[in-house]
């Protein structure tokens, strides 16, 4: 596929999963209103509502005091700022986002903030030391693109939606158990209430796969709109190629967290991955990654 | 009664289409605009830079009055041009002019030395990456924008609002990295 196609498949197949994930919260309403009392419903429903929106504001503050991300010093950094400062004109954001530095060892970047024009960007000093200019250029592409394509947006929304169905699934679950529901009606009010409990262990499970299958969706086309940005998917070939001889874990980058990065900061130990496994992964392998630019811009990296 | 909730059925997608595309198409032009803003806004550096890299190298090679001329004349001839087109051409002659000032340059090793022209030789070149970055986002925003206003059903209402075609910002540069087709003579 060109970069085109693949920006646009990757958009499309952010709506499905979205769509996927809006059925499956209406449908643990349905069951719920059905299974057990509709006004508790109500009070779950605001419930989710109220962290939502408490979630959604303080979600950019806390990904820098947790990662240990410091502003970067110009005079320090001039090569960084150079180079972030270019990729923001060439992705045409409306300013140069805020430039992080995290000290580690660990080559890895992120964005985060909730608009392009509270979005910031940060690297780790062992991404400064590893990469050449070609390839810095294309990870900052990369995390740039994540801030244009209002990722950051999308997936603070995802994990908000994740942490609501977690939560009205256990406090359900709850009351539930204790007691409370309605029971009458015979065998047909008992499955129905089988159901209910079903519903309610299987939904987290599913919320969060949704979310990760999300957030794959979002590096392809980070990757594949960094790579329209600089004109140069052969350069962030280059660095992914780069982060995956790397097998250096981030330090402060928990799991929370973890989407946001170029690359998975937790690394698994490389070799087979099994295809259920891989349901788990934030972050596509680095392989298919690689093999995607590399169809897109015509060219063939070494193999690892 | 069935023919009159048809037609209004009609009138309303007909509506609906029309504003959608009106804002598509404003949407796409400012953010060629906005491209524009970038490119001038490097082309404007690099002008005022030009100055004083001239008065640098004079400093140490005051008789190659020849190129300094050539680059004084270029910029003002940058900064006359309007529209991307012009601007591009011009903008390749002072490009060529610059190239030939830093190659004169190397032959004074005092210069090469200096701490202020080196900073601006440094400036130079992180204008001149962000010129090439400014170029390819505008170039692209208006691909994009000229690719919607050309195509069916958006050209009758861009046609009707007054929607104009943009300009291309393209350098010689851009035509010489085409590569080359040629054949083995026989």
């Amino acid at each position: 596929m060109t970069l085109q196609e693949q920006i646009r498949a990757n958009r499309w197949r952010t709506l499905w999963l979205l769509i996927l994930f809006a059925l499956l919260v209406g449908g643990l309403g349905a069951i719920l209103g059905f299974a057990f009392n509709l006004s508790l419903l109500i009070v779950v429903a605001i419930i989710g509502f109220v962290y939502a929106i408490f979630s959604w504001l303080s979600a950019g503050k806390i990904v820098a005091s947790v990662t240990g991300a410091k502003p970067a010093d110009r005079a320090q950094y001039p090569r960084l700022y150079h180079v972030v400062e270019t990729v923001a004109i060439a992705a045409g954001l409306p300013k140069t986002p805020p430039i992080y530095v995290i000290e580690d060892n660990a080559p890895n970047a992120f964005a985060a903030g909730r608009s392009p024009q509270t979005a910031y960007v940060a690297v780790t000093t062992g991404l400064l030391n590893l990469m050449s200019e070609r390839e810095l250029e294309g990870v900052l592409a990369h995390e740039l693109s994540h801030i244009r394509n209002h990722d950051v947006r999308l997936m603070t929304l995802v994990a908000v939606l994740v942490g609501v169905v977690a939560l009205a699934s256990d406090f359900l679950l709850r009351i539930s158990i204790f007691g409370g529901g309605r029971r009458s009606g015979g065998n047909a009010g008992l499955i129905a209430f089988a159901l209910g409990l079903a519903a309610l262990v299987i939904a987290p499970i599913a919320a969060v796969l949704i979310q990760l299958a999300v957030s794959r969706r979002r590096e392809y086309l980070a990757d594949a709109s960094g790579a329209e940005i600089t004109g140069d998917g052969e350069g962030l070939a280059l660095a992914l190629r780069k982060l995956q001889l790397d097998t250096q874990e981030t330090k402060h980058a928990p799991r929370a967290v973890a989407h946001m990065f170029i690359e998975n900061p937790l690394n698994q130990a490389s070799g087979i991955q099994s295809s259920f496994r891989s349901l788990f992964d934030t972050h596509p392998p680095l392989e298919a990654r690689i093999a995607r630019l590399e169809e897109a811009g015509g060219f063939h990296l070494a193999p690892a | 009664m069935i023919a009159l909730i048809v037609l209004a059925a009609v009138a309303a997608v007909l509506l609906l289409f029309l504003v959608l595309t009106f804002n598509r198409l404003v949407r796409l032009r400012n953010e060629a605009k906005t491209g524009w803003a970038n490119i001038d806004v490097q082309l404007r550096r690099r002008s005022d830079l030009v100055p004083n890299l001239v008065e640098a190298v004079k400093g140490y090679a005051a008789h190659e009055r020849e190129t300094f001329d050539s680059v004084t004349q270029a910029r003002a001839a940058a900064q006359q041009a309007s529209g991307p087109a012009a601007a591009a051409q011009a903008d390749t002659v002072l490009g060529g002019a610059l190239n030939r000032l830093l190659a004169v340059s190397e032959a004074y090793p005092q210069l090469r030395a200096s701490e202020n022209f080196l900073a601006l030789q440094q400036e130079l070149a992180d204008i001149e990456d962000k010129l090439a970055a400014a170029r390819r986002y505008y170039n692209q925003t208006v691909y994009r924008y000229n690719t919607v206003l050309q195509s069916f059903p958006a050209v009758i209402v861009a046609r009707a609002l007054g929607f104009q075609q943009r300009e291309f910002f393209e350098t010689e540069a851009d035509a010489r990295d085409a590569p080359a087709v040629s054949f083995p003579q026989p």
